[in-house]
């Protein structure tokens, strides 16, 4: 269910008040995980059956890795479960595809069938979490969990169950194991990330989206502003989508007594390419880091090694965001490529004295945003043809009146300016109660007046 | 040891309240919740002349609906509602039933209350929710048999139907099968029922945004102001059109056509003549005296079977209004030639059908009498 729906509103209402009442009792992880594996059946009742099957291996591979002098086999067992889960559903479709453009190429008349499942939701984000408890555990750096229903309580806790973030052992367990404690202040603290998450999601993801899907869908049809602006809204739109859906994750955790990680960390500000993939996703580019880049390596061997590390991470990047049933999965490892290729050429520069400190912050800023808008347009079209076509008609199909609504401009214009004085010197302006009371009840009336009507799913659900 | 708890980051903004911050914005959304729909009334002019009825665009726009109401309530003396066929389609607001009673009465005494499109069903939650100043008044609900004439009319089939006015209908219970909506679709349309600004926002939206979401609206018109597209004058007050075209007219008027497509529902089984009793009981509760006006529906259109059985349910429906005494007015059908289609009089046939009920005893004595407590 939608955060930003009515049967979670009521799911909300339901498990909250019980929630508060149990958690001091042994019951209340039962209640949490209960109404976590309820949130997801939700979705689909078969759901459930395959996190719990997810869940039992990789509980009982680290049990099995703890006694057993084979840990390393352990490990590969729970990798190689995991991994061939996530390509078993996000990748049967996509390897079909392919084989059978390959077939036809090949002029074979043959055609393999499609494999007619959907991808379930959240599968990547609750699969990686796992994973990193097995290998961290093999590598030494977390204890056992002894407890299965904590253990599935951590990998299921609903907030953050469809998109994130993913949550390490080390920081989510520990907060399981305690009782948590449910202030006022956390409560306050969660309906402030909540009412910021739907804002972005409400008032700006969905609203940008219907300028993007405008053009996007129809790409020959528009000329190069209409392209440009459409690029350039998408970029907004998917950080509205996906770090309102973590605001409101978070928010919603906090008023329960958990701390989730930080996810987006004003990603458009990034004064290098670097800096922007520690701004954004965090927790899943620093997954990478840690569980593909460093033991790839890292950049311990030599700059080529240290390249073909980043090229590797980037493009599995790229593939863990390639989902079944989407028609531009190739587009998403063009879009890691296209990363690859931005790091390996702005990783020297970065590093220059010059560009530290004689590139003023707002042309870095500038030129970061518009390298990582225009690989977005692989991400957003629907196909590598497309992808190909708006770039060629950016720079090639001349001038027209983009007819794109000022309104949404202004939006983006004043979240911008907000980050940017929020890294600025001048954040205490931001931090007056008068300021910050203004802004709040000024979200709540634009979402009463200016809110869409129907209810859209986030970006990120498909992964 | 956990680095969350210490180390982590609260947001990447400074947009965090204490709870004693989060209590003043509440009580500054809840000043605007009930401040702003009545400033808003003070600054949108509303001033329906002679004959007014609810504009036909705005006719999903309850919020106006309910304005309209109140006013009527201090300019009027007797309501006239109910579909189409009391709102007038095919004539002009001064030839309407209600504007043809005035013409007799040389008074602005009935109010056109009628909606286009609504069915009993609907009808039922407008006046619950919406129509709640409709009290100590007489009251004429018309009924028009036509909702009657299919199990899909009648909102009995298990097929998903798409009818008028679903936002009006029982969300909940009584189900309707043919209702799909989703269930956070009838979640959010039961609490704008109790909500004022919801509806306000629906009505400007509907009155000022061609009935679209303001975003959507600007993809529309991306160059221009929304706030300058409220201009607080309702469009369509002064301008009023008449609905259904010449063509219509001519086809449905042909001489010696004959439909035998009715399925007619009876009263015992009928979905839309339960939530007509509901209505009925409703409004008198709220201590109107009720006259009920049944049709009168074209009955030259319908062959033998199909009329016999329209008789037949006509005349149960009578029993069953003079069982529970409420006062009614079943009149015959009028001149074929006084017809636009099934249900719907020229003007000629509304002037007739006013005549006609100023000759009857039934409503000069409920509805006409002036000694009413």
């Amino acid at each position: 269910m939608l955060f930003q729906s009515w049967p979670f509103v009521i799911f909300l209402l339901i498990v909250y008040p019980i929630y508060l009442v149990l958690k001091r009792t042994r019951f209340g992880i039962f209640w949490l995980l209960a109404a976590s594996y309820f949130f997801y059946g939700w979705i689909n009742p078969l759901y459930p059956i395959l996190i719990i099957y997810v869940t039992t291996i990789d509980y009982f591979t680290v049990a099995r890795m703890e006694k057993s002098s084979h840990r390393k086999m352990w490990l590969i067992v729970s990798v190689v479960n995991n991994v061939g889960l996530l390509g078993f559903f996000k990748y049967a479709g996509f390897i079909t595809d392919n084989l059978n453009a390959l077939l036809m190429s090949l002029k074979i008349p043959y055609e393999i069938a499609p494999p007619g499942f959907l991808l379930p939701v959240g599968i990547s984000f609750y699969i990686f979490q796992s994973m990193s408890y097995t290998i961290d555990f093999y590598r030494g750096n977390i204890t056992r969990e002894k407890s299965f229903i904590k253990y599935a309580a951590f990998v299921s806790f609903f907030p953050r169950l469809l998109m994130g973030p993913i949550e390490r052992a080390k920081n989510f367990l520990p907060q399981l194991h305690k009782v948590p404690d449910v202030s006022w202040s956390d409560i306050a603290d969660g309906l402030s990330l909540f009412i910021v998450g739907l804002f972005k999601k409400i008032a700006l993801a969905d609203f940008l989206k219907l300028y993007v899907v405008r053009v996007y869908d129809n790409p020959e049809q528009f000329q190069s502003p209409s392209l440009i602006l459409a690029t350039f809204l998408f970029a907004w739109q998917i950080y509205f989508d996906f770090s309102g859906y973590t605001d409101m994750a978070r928010g919603v955790a906090r008023m329960m007594g958990f701390r989730l990680r930080l996810n987006f960390n004003n990603p458009y500000l990034a004064t290098g390419l670097s800096d922007f993939w520690h701004r954004w996703h965090i927790s899943l580019s620093s997954w990478f880091r840690d569980y593909v880049y460093i033991p790839l390596g890292g950049n311990r061997r030599g700059t080529f090694n240290t390249y073909r590390n980043i090229f590797l991470t980037m493009i599995i990047s790229g593939l863990w965001h390639a989902g079944l049933f989407s028609g531009a999965t190739l587009t998403f490892v063009i879009w890691g490529v296209v990363h690859t290729f931005g790091l390996f050429l702005t990783r020297e520069m970065e590093r220059t004295e010059f560009y530290k400190k004689k590139v003023p912050k707002l042309v870095k800023q500038l030129f970061v945003f518009c390298f990582v808008g225009f690989a977005w347009i692989f991400f957003r079209a629907d196909s590598i043809n497309d992808a190909w076509l708006i770039i060629k008609r950016i720079f090639t199909s001349g001038f027209s009146n983009p007819y794109c609504p000022v309104l949404a401009l202004v939006l983006i214009f004043a979240v911008w300016f907000y980050q940017f004085m929020y890294e600025s010197r001048i954040k205490r302006l931001l931090e007056l109660k008068l300021v910050r009371i203004t802004i709040v009840v000024l979200m709540i009336f634009y979402l009463a007046v200016f809110a869409p009507s129907s209810e859209q799913a986030f970006i990120y659900m498909r992964f | 040891m956990s680095e969350n708890n210490a180390t982590v980051p609260f947001s990447s903004n400074s947009i965090r309240l204490s709870v004693g911050q989060w209590i003043i914005a509440g009580i500054v959304c809840l000043a605007f919740l009930y401040l702003i729909p009545a400033l808003w009334e003070q600054s949108e002019q509303f001033s329906p002349g002679p004959d007014f009825r609810m504009p036909y665009e705005l006719s999903n726009d309850y919020w106006l609906y309910r304005r309209y109401c109140r006013w009527a309530d201090s300019q009027h003396e007797i309501f006239v509602t109910g579909d189409s066929v009391i709102w007038g389609h095919f004539v002009s607001r001064n030839n309407t039933l209600s504007g043809q009673l005035n013409k007799i009465t040389e008074h602005d005494m009935f109010a056109n209350l009628g909606l286009d499109g609504i069915h009993p069903a609907a009808m039922e939650g407008l006046l619950h929710y919406y129509g709640k100043n409709i009290s100590n008044k007489n009251v004429i609900l018309h009924f028009n048999p036509l909702w009657m004439s299919s199990p899909k009319q009648d909102l009995q089939g298990d097929k998903e139907f798409i009818f008028n006015h679903p936002k009006l209908v029982s969300q909940f219970t009584p189900k309707i099968p043919c209702y799909k909506a989703p269930f956070s679709a009838r979640i959010s349309t039961v609490l704008r029922r109790y909500i004022v600004l919801p509806n306000l926002i629906t009505h400007i939206k509907i009155t000022y945004f061609q009935s679209m979401d303001i975003p959507t609206w600007t993809i529309e018109h991306p160059y221009e102001n929304p706030l300058k597209a409220v201009t607080f004058n309702l469009p369509e007050v002064a301008k009023d059109e008449i609905q259904g075209t010449r063509d219509e007219r001519r086809q449905t008027r042909d001489e010696g056509r004959r439909d035998d497509s009715y399925q007619w529902v009876i009263p015992k089984t009928s979905f839309q003549w339960s939530c007509f009793q509901r209505t009925i009981q409703l409004l008198q509760k709220r201590g109107n005296r009720v006259f009920v006006l049944v049709g009168p529906f074209n009955e030259h259109i319908l062959n033998g079977a199909s009329l016999e059985a329209y008789q037949n349910l006509k005349d149960d429906i009578e029993l069953r209004l003079a069982t529970n005494n409420i006062d009614y007015y079943a009149p015959p059908a009028l001149p074929a030639e006084l017809y636009v289609d099934a249900s719907h009089p020229t003007s000629e046939g509304y002037a007739l059908l006013a005549q006609q009920l100023f000759a009857n005893e039934s409503f000069k004595t409920s509805i006409l009498n002036p000694g009413r407590d």
